[in-house]
């Protein structure tokens, strides 16, 4: 099939903090060292910059000063200063104040942000540079080129458009461009899917733990004014998770009486009927938070996966033509909970890389590998070394895990054993046998239910209709189930398709096949890109990619 | 002077152009007159229903190289019409069609174009912004074009003529050689496509409708009615019904005068289809299902009684 090439120097796959800070970067060397200019190019799958980016977000400035100079300025949307934080424990109907706030819970001098309007200020700095953002686009293959001897990565290819359900070509298909670039920069984000095949592919994870993730599912309210001052921010741990289960609540005050709230929830738990969804509802009727909403609008919902695995996990992050950045490398602190100012360092420093190898024409991986010395000796080791072992303690428990939070301010990490052991999360689901005995429950129940007055707390297809997802209906399922047969006799045996609860967007249902058993239906339409059934099936027989570029969630404000 | 351009095809008239109609009578308040334009062949037909309504006159612009729709034809024609009548707005109805050739039109007349508009306000119009979640008021001064999202207006509650308008035919030519599209035949899917926004009468079932083989009892329900048969998502989804019958956010949106929603919860995304109706009734097992709270008439009550029940008195 004829495909167009377009021919770049620096691709960069993704736009969100890392992959704009990368072309932002670029730019900056290019006036600073002068000579040919580069031809860069983003691409973003969203339908335009921001679109799919959610977060709490808490934002730690010191990257943004370096990156842009005078950003208060550059009309940088920095929500609301942070004011006061607060730790909460919570019980099912009480709260506990921690006395102390724990310093890496500390946010003074960070902000309260919108990551999507962060990551819209940003692409308008990128764009005032000359530079191209190719949204609607979504990369879904990685291109190889064995001609030079050593096997390089040479770009990647859009998808094809205009491709009905039936995976026929319809009256307006386009197929997919192939870009080619001297060196391809991945930044697409929590579980992207490029840089889940490249890491296959090129063995990128040997030597390295298993990387582990969390689901944040989280809401923008609109309250009643003067409720509460813009800048609080309040974390809380408890209820309504189980000590088995690692996670928390957040509660962030932005300006213009917007409220975000969430709750994020390890994606290693044990319990095969646990849902983030119904623990986020429960969540919200807990009287801290249901005083708060009080008479408030719920504006938008949305969920993302965060990659919590933190130093260990982070995989070789180059190979001939390729760089990987942001949170699709792993860049995230999982004990301060903050990852943005990471994954733009890492987008500078990949930037940096880039820029001489292409200037000097070699961008083989003895010359790419400059990114990971500066990544060691940047500002990034510094602050993810030492909580190297944060995430994975918890993996014994949120007591132990505190524990060695605690321990670890003085220990600066250290460890007996170190790298603490760990396995990938969805390797620690339970059985429905094992876990509830003779008490087996019914896989289409919730074991722990809550009730839905759609003032506080919503179903989930409310949630999908006000995360402003939207998806061209006639187009294949990009949710690939590589053995759905496995569905309704083995997976719904052993563990009640935890898939119809960890997906926060009702994609997957259990649906009666009309000859008396259950078949899996997917609803691909709903989906809000959050990557968590790629992360968390138990048969690990799941794989997301890009539906049809520009499709999915319209996260405004989030 | 409201200019209303109404739809037709093959000879039957479009209901979303009295939605329009309805709208501009509004609008004018008496002050304004309102004119009606209808383009095409052969359109006395449509033209006299058209005259039925309380309008000043009904304007028809015959021309044979307008048998077949084309955007050029139709901007060519109502360009001469608007140059000849100066109407102070132009009305449409917010269609496919409409939408194919008025942003051309608005710019070879220099006019601005408020699109998709769910009411009129004193110098402007309320649209709505990210998907219904936001109204927005759009003031507009001087002469413009405003196109009406169906169901916004009632195609009922436009207000009869006392005696039929006039209807004139236009000293407007259209010429062939302008128009550079070339309209191949008409296309239609194997199976005929149903356009729900032209039925006065839905019966809509959901998942309590259990099964497939239920759904005679809807389809009994409805031809007792004289009702179009529709469905929410997971109906079509299951293959029960074609996807031409589904109501909501991914299918039709509607305005019947009388919906019926039978064993069907509520999601956002199927309300957003249908809420414009006249008179929603419902009927669920829940008590707690969303409908409710938009249904006119609700019964809480197992369908599979309440139906048959409901068709043996209609055959009364």
């Amino acid at each position: 099939m004829e495909r167009e090439t377009l021919e770049v120097d620096v691709l960069i796959v993704g736009g969100g903090p890392a992959g704009m800070s990368a072309a932002l970067r670029l730019a900056q060397l290019q006036k600073e060292k002068g000579g040919e200019p580069l031809a860069i190019a983003v691409l973003e799958k969203a339908r335009e910059a921001g679109a799919h980016t959610l977060s709490g977000a808490l934002l730690d400035p010191s990257t943004l000063a370096d990156l842009v100079p005078g950003y208060k300025d550059k009309g940088a949307p920095l929500g609301a200063p942070v004011q006061h934080d607060d730790v909460y424990l919570l019980t099912r109907t009480a709260k506990v104040r921690l006395p102390i706030t724990p310093p890496f819970f500390r946010n003074h001098g960070n902000y309260v942000i919108s990551l999507s309007r962060f990551v819209k200020w940003l692409a308008g700095l990128v764009e005032a540079e000359g530079i191209d953002i190719f949204t609607g686009f979504a990369a879904t293959e990685v291109l190889f080129d064995d001609s030079g001897g050593e096997t390089r990565v040479a770009g990647v290819r859009t998808g094809d458009r205009g491709v009905d359900r039936h995976g026929q070509r319809k009256s307006t298909f386009e197929p997919g461009v192939d870009i080619r670039a001297k060196v391809t920069i991945f930044c697409d984000g929590v579980r992207g899917n490029l840089t889940k095949s490249l890491v296959r592919q090129l063995g990128l994870d040997e030597g390295r733990s298993p990387q582990l993730y969390a689901i944040g599912i989280k809401e923008l309210w609109e309250l009643p004014a003067g409720r509460i001052q813009a800048g609080r921010v309040m974390h809380t741990m408890g209820y309504p998770l189980k000590n088995e289960e690692f996670g928390g609540g957040f509660i962030y005050s932005l300006p213009d009486n917007l409220l975000s709230l969430g709750i994020v929830t390890g994606l290693d738990y044990r319990d095969p009927m646990f849902d983030p969804h119904v623990a986020f509802q429960h969540l919200k009727r807990h009287p801290l938070v249901a005083s708060l909403l009080e008479g408030a609008t719920l504006v938008r919902y949305g969920a993302k996966a965060l990659p919590e695995g933190g130093w260990y996990t982070i995989p070789k992050l180059y190979a001939a033509g390729a760089l990987i950045a942001g949170d699709a490398a792993g860049f995230m602190n999982s004990e301060r909970l903050k990852g943005i100012h990471l994954a733009m360092r890492s987008g500078m420093l990949a930037a940096e890389t880039c820029f001489d190898a292409v200037r000097r024409g070699d961008t083989s991986e003895r010359v790419l590998k400059a990114y990971d010395d500066m990544v060691q000796a940047s500002a990034i080791r510094k602050e993810l070394y030492r909580v190297r072992n944060v995430h994975q303690a918890f993996g014994y428990g949120s007591f132990v895990g505190a524990l060695f939070t605690g321990l670890s301010l003085f220990t600066g990490g250290w460890w007996f054993r170190d790298p603490l052991p760990t396995h990938g999360g969805w390797t620690r689901i339970r059985k429905l046998a094992d876990y509830y005995k003779d008490a087996r429950p019914d896989p289409e129940s919730t074991v722990n239910p809550v009730r839905i007055d759609r003032q506080l707390t919503f179903d989930r297809l409310t949630g999908v209709h006000y995360s402003g997802t939207r998806h061209p209906e006639d187009q294949p399922s990009h949710l690939i189930v590589h053995d759905a047969s496995v569905c309704a006799t083995r997976c719904r045996e052993e563990y009640g398709n935890p898939c119809i609860r960890f997906c926060p967007a009702n994609v997957y249902e259990m649906v009666d096949d009309g000859a008396g058993r259950k078949k899996l239906q997917i609803n691909a339409s709903n989906c809000v890109h959050c990557k968590t059934c790629d992360i968390m099936d138990p048969y690990q027989i799941i794989d997301w990619v890009p539906p049809e570029g520009g499709g999915g969630p319209h996260y405004e404000g989030m | 002077m409201i200019l209303v351009v109404a739809e037709h095809r093959d000879g039957k008239l479009n209901r979303a152009s009295l939605e329009t109609i309805a709208a501009a009578q509004q609008a004018g308040s008496g002050a304004a007159p309102v004119k009606v334009a209808v383009l095409g062949t052969s359109v006395d037909a449509v033209a006299r229903e058209l005259a039925a309504a309380g309008v000043a006159e009904v304007v028809t612009i015959d021309d044979a190289a307008l048998q077949d729709y084309t955007a050029d034809g139709f901007v060519l024609a109502l360009e001469a019409l608007i140059g000849a009548e100066a109407p102070e707005r132009v009305f449409l109805p917010h269609t496919y069609q409409t939408r194919d050739f008025a942003p051309a039109l608005a710019a070879r007349v220099n006019r601005p174009l408020v699109t998709d508009c769910v009411a009129v306000k004193a110098g402007g119009y309320v649209r709505p912004m990210f998907q219904g979640k936001l109204q927005a008021d759009i003031a507009v001064d001087g002469p413009h074009m405003a196109t009406f999202q169906i169901g916004a207006y009632r195609a009922d509650a436009v207000t009869p003529g006392a005696s039929p308008a006039p209807v004139r035919r236009a000293e407007i030519r259209v010429d062939p050689a302008r128009i550079r599209q070339k309209p191949e035949p008409p296309f239609k899917e194997a199976k005929q496509a149903v356009d729900l926004s032209q039925a006065e009468r839905i019966v809509s079932v959901g998942r309590g409708i259990k099964s497939q083989e239920h759904l005679q009892l809807a389809q009994q329900l409805a031809q007792a009615m004289g009702a179009e048969i529709a469905a929410s998502r997971p109906i079509c989804d299951a293959g029960w019904l074609p996807m031409d019958r589904q109501i909501g956010s991914s299918g039709q949106t509607v305005a019947p005068k009388l919906y019926v929603a039978l064993g069907i919860s509520g999601a956002i995304q199927h309300l957003v289809g249908m809420k414009g109706a006249r008179t929603i009734v419902a009927i669920n097992k829940d008590p707690e299902a969303p409908i409710f709270e938009i249904a006119d008439y609700g019964i809480v009550g197992d369908l599979f009684e309440i139906v048959p029940a409901m068709i043996a008195e209609l055959g009364k």
